[in-house]
């Protein structure tokens, strides 16, 4: 099987916009995407969150869009929409019907060069209200709800912009002002700090010159500050473990390590690591604790790739009821330190490297999601040819080059265990009474 | 003189669209197999990941409701192992192909399939119909299924969403009727299921046309029909059941309000509703646009209210749940623990208003262009259009629904949306559903007078019970 070449044209308007496009007919819609390199990463101190919370803040109107229009619009044109943060970059994408394009690529054009003059303190406090209940809805209302801001915090020092996660304090959105809003809009939604990617059923002519119209008036920004992270060993040099009380009926156990800054050869060693020890049935994990011994009621393992430092290697394992937390950590750690011992056998690599070839060839024939790859290595690998070249990397990786980097990373210093534990029953059964 | 303002110049003048390029919903093929079964195929060239399932008439809404949760877990327990091989075995298979086979049964059908690359086809659909054929339901696996059945229930016991939504269905529907429980079955019938009765519910097969196997991608080259008839030649389409159709039932006489005690608990969860109506009603596509302009569309009146303008939510919404049978009709939000009964408040307003009077042009043509303008969205890849395609043969639709889909949207008026307000949605007799902290919000839930109050506090749902 061969997963097809996506073909992309590459270039840079005059003020900076770097302008993808990839052709493909088969079905008239087509993808905008737009990467911001900027995320909760370039947030500063005290202004957690604040990344995300002006993505919220694009969605309520520029110069000629009221507030909430851009949805209207698009939605009205029977095309899907959103934005969304993370550490790394923000992005904001419309997949629709092909002949609403122009549509598209006004309403990116208006909000990139006029936001700050529909930006209301009522619009702002609006949205904080809304982004403080996302908040509450996914993270402090959910049960093991605290685990992302708790592994971050343990992996990264304080000082890091990798130590809190993109959703921030209540505090500090409590703290975010207007002028937070200008000054950050004026930094960073500049065309010069922009890749924008269309894919799918285009004209590329007529799509340039409808870019050049809209975006090309638009000012760039001569002075976007560089990003600065102090380097980071890539391992983190000893244990930390915290035991989290939390009201839920099954204790888990979430196991996070440093690992390889995306681009990494090791990086896709571990990816097939977590295909091996987690992914599906068939695996390491879920054979022996979900299935054989029957002590975990699920497993996972996956890898949060970072460009500016050490990424993320991390799953977890939810623990039965009638099985305690310390077996199911014993035979957790087990599995991940034998994968550093012995390599794996050939058919486990034959069998992850097919599935990954599989899952390539789902993600690629969606236009939306080819434009957000194109969006992504050519912010983070300044190359979009990088979406050509992931199969190739994962098919390298030989089952020495998995033990090696297992070896390497999954280890017991380099870790970072939470244990979320029932919370005190007695208390909570008074409560109930 | 001043310069032009250059930006002004660009973006002062709206885009009008362009002539849509005109898109139909992909022509499938049907046949036969010699045992009866329909096969229905679908070309998409340029698609080298084909999409293969296979309905089958077996739906939760079939089984008796003392064996609640056996047909979710009988099509769980398929890929458990066959007669032939274990499940490790029979998952490294399917992964040498690079292909992953799915079982899973809702309420309605079970359907069995697998995604995987043309070439590979013909060895993935042999492996598919092992598990169809000659299942095994290994009494260890079923047991380990039934027990991790068992505690995901205990976790979504303090899932605040799960929590609303089983307090939901068993307050819009009578007791004992089908969907008065989850489609995976409450504790007391999941802890009495075994092999026997996995076996007889996978066993229990409806109506034979509501069975077909569906292949969709690019199949140049490809002779499928060749291809699946030595493997499901003969699987007998099977004898419509004998058992008359499944009884549901309102459980609503008027409105109840119950209040689900989260202790401690940052927002509330809220679920207001009832019983909807089936998806064969001639009202479906007025009813469709209504929930849009509702709470199907972001700029919807409840998203509007709540989030936009109270800044109450992440976000609301409400629609149908348009099934076999009158599934549920739902609005929902979370709320902030405060604007628990201001958010309640508004919410019945919209739901109030909607009966009241038509929606404006501006709210129509929103929900309706959106409705036909995604129409070729949603059918982009293989997946879901075989999806599609096995909807009209579970809710038992015409070959030419979705080419008379659009057609039928872009005919509802504003007079049609608000019969339709008027007929299906039931303010007399609402299930208001609240996950939150009881000792908050309960004495202010108690005087909004939206009907009488019955707070559910639960023992904390302790693995020691398990």
């Amino acid at each position: 099987m061969t997963v097809p070449t996506v073909r992309y044209t590459d270039e840079r308007l005059p003020n900076g916009l770097r302008l993808v496009i990839s052709e493909d007919h088969l079905v008239p819609v087509v993808a905008v995407n737009i990467w911001y390199d900027v995320g909760s990463k370039h947030e500063q101190p005290g202004k957690t969150g604040f990344a995300h919370l002006f993505e919220h803040v694009m969605f309520q109107g520029s110069r000629h869009v009221a507030k909430t229009e851009h949805f209207a619009l698009v939605q009205a044109a029977g095309g899907s929409l959103n934005g969304s943060t993370w550490l790394d970059r923000t992005n904001y994408f419309e997949t629709l019907p092909s002949h609403q394009l122009e549509l598209a690529l006004w309403l990116e054009a208006d909000r990139m060069g006029t936001l700050l003059e529909a930006l209301s303190q009522e619009n702002l406090d609006n949205q904080r209200a809304v982004v403080k209940n996302e908040k509450r809805s996914s993270y402090d209302n959910q049960p093991y709800g605290t685990w992302q801001e708790k592994l971050l915090g343990h992996l990264y020092p304080e000082d890091h912009p990798y130590h809190h996660p993109t959703i921030g304090s209540m505090e500090d959105l409590d703290a975010a002002s207007l002028e937070d809003v200008a000054a950050f809009f004026r930094t960073y939604y500049a065309p010069n700090n922009a890749v924008l990617s269309i894919v799918g059923d285009v004209d590329p002519v007529q799509a340039r010159a409808w870019v050049d119209r809209y975006f090309g008036p638009l000012a760039a920004n001569p002075a976007i500050p560089a990003f600065h992270a102090e380097p980071l060993p890539l391992t983190l040099g000893g244990e930390q473990r915290e035991t989290v009380p939390d009201r839920v009926p099954l204790p888990r156990i979430y196991v996070g390590y440093r690992a390889p800054t995306l681009g990494d050869r090791r990086l896709y060693a571990l990816e097939i690591a977590a295909q091996v020890l987690a992914g599906g049935k068939g695996s390491r994990l879920h054979r022996r604790l979900v299935r054989d011994a029957q002590i975990a009621q699920d497993v996972a393992m996956f890898g949060l790739g970072f460009a500016s430092g050490p990424s993320v290697f991390m799953g977890w394992a939810t623990v039965r009821p009638d099985a305690t937390v310390e077996a199911v950590e014993t035979a957790l750690f087990d599995e991940l330190a034998r994968i550093g011992i012995d390599p794996i056998s050939d058919d486990e690599l034959d069998r992850a490297k097919a599935l990954i070839e599989t899952d390539e060839l789902a993600g690629l024939q969606r236009v939306g999601e080819r434009a957000d790859r194109l969006s992504m290595y050519a912010t983070l690998f300044d190359d979009p040819g990088e979406i050509n070249l992931q199969l190739e990397r994962y098919l390298a990786v030989t089952p020495e080059d998995v033990r090696a980097a297992c070896a390497e990373f999954l280890v017991a210093d380099n870790r970072v265990v939470l244990t979320y534990v029932p919370a005190d029953a007695a208390v909570e059964s008074t409560e109930a009474a | 003189m001043n310069a032009p303002d250059p930006v002004e110049a660009a973006l002062g003048v709206r885009p009008v669209p362009g002539t849509p390029r005109p898109f139909t919903f992909p022509a499938a093929a049907r046949g036969r197999l010699s045992g009866g079964l329909a096969l229905v195929t679908v070309n998409l060239p340029g698609r080298p990941l084909v999409s293969a399932s296979l309905y089958l008439p077996n739906g939760a809404v079939d089984e008796p409701a003392d064996e609640g949760g056996a047909t979710v877990l009988a099509a769980r327990a398929l890929t458990e192992g066959t007669l032939h091989r274990d499940a490790v075995a029979l998952t490294e298979a399917a992964e040498r192909l690079g292909a992953t086979l799915r079982a899973e049964a809702g309420w309605d059908a079970t359907v069995v399939g697998v995604d995987v690359p043309a070439e590979r086809l013909g060895p993935a659909l042999e492996l598919l119909a092992e598990l169809v054929l000659e299942p095994a339901f290994p009494q260890r696996e079923v047991e380990r299924l039934r027990d991790q059945r068992l505690n995901d229930l205990l976790q979504a016991k303090v899932d605040p969403a799960r929590r609303a939504e089983e307090a939901f269905v068993e307050t819009i529907y009578a007791p004992g009727t089908p969907y008065a429980r989850v489609a995976g079955g409450r504790r007391e019938t999941v802890e009495t299921l075994d092999a026997g009765i996995l076996r007889r519910a996978y066993g229990r097969r409806g109506d034979p046309d509501r069975g077909a196997l569906i292949v969709g991608g690019d199949l140049a080259g490809l002779d499928v029909a060749g291809l699946v008839e030595p493997f499901f030649g003969e699987l007998a389409a099977g004898a419509a059941a004998s058992a008359g159709l499944p009884v549901v039932e309102d459980g609503l006489d008027r409105t109840r309000v119950r209040l689900v005690h989260r202790p401690r608990a940052v927002q509330s969860e809220l679920r207001v509703g009832h019983l909807g109506l089936p998806r064969l009603s001639p009202d479906y596509h007025a009813v469709s646009v209504m929930a849009m302009i509702l709470g199907g569309l972001f700029n919807s009146r409840l998203n509007m209210k709540l989030r936009e303008e109270k800044g109450y939510t992440y976000g609301a919404g409400a629609g149908f749940d348009f099934r076999r049978f009158a599934g549920p009709f739902s609005a929902r939000a979370a709320v902030n623990i405060d604007a628990t009964v201001p958010a309640l408040t508004d919410l019945l307003a919209e739901l109030r208003r909607i009966r009241e009077a038509a929606p404006s042009d501006a709210e129509m043509r929103a929900a309706r262009d959106y409705l036909v303008g995604v129409f070729p969205l949603r059918f982009e890849t293989p997946g879901p259009i075989v999806a599609a395609l096995g909807g009209l043969v579970t809710f038992g639709l015409p070959a030419d629904e979705l080419d008379r889909y659009r057609p039928a949207v872009d005919a509802v008026t504003a007079g049609d949306v608000l019969t339709a307000a008027r007929t299906h949605l039931h303010l007399e007799r609402l299930a208001v559903i609240v996950v939150g902290d009881a000792d908050v919000v309960g004495a202010d839930l108690e005087k909004a007078g939206i009907g009488d109050v019955e707070v559910v506090r639960e023992p904390e749902p302790l693995a020691e019970e398990a």
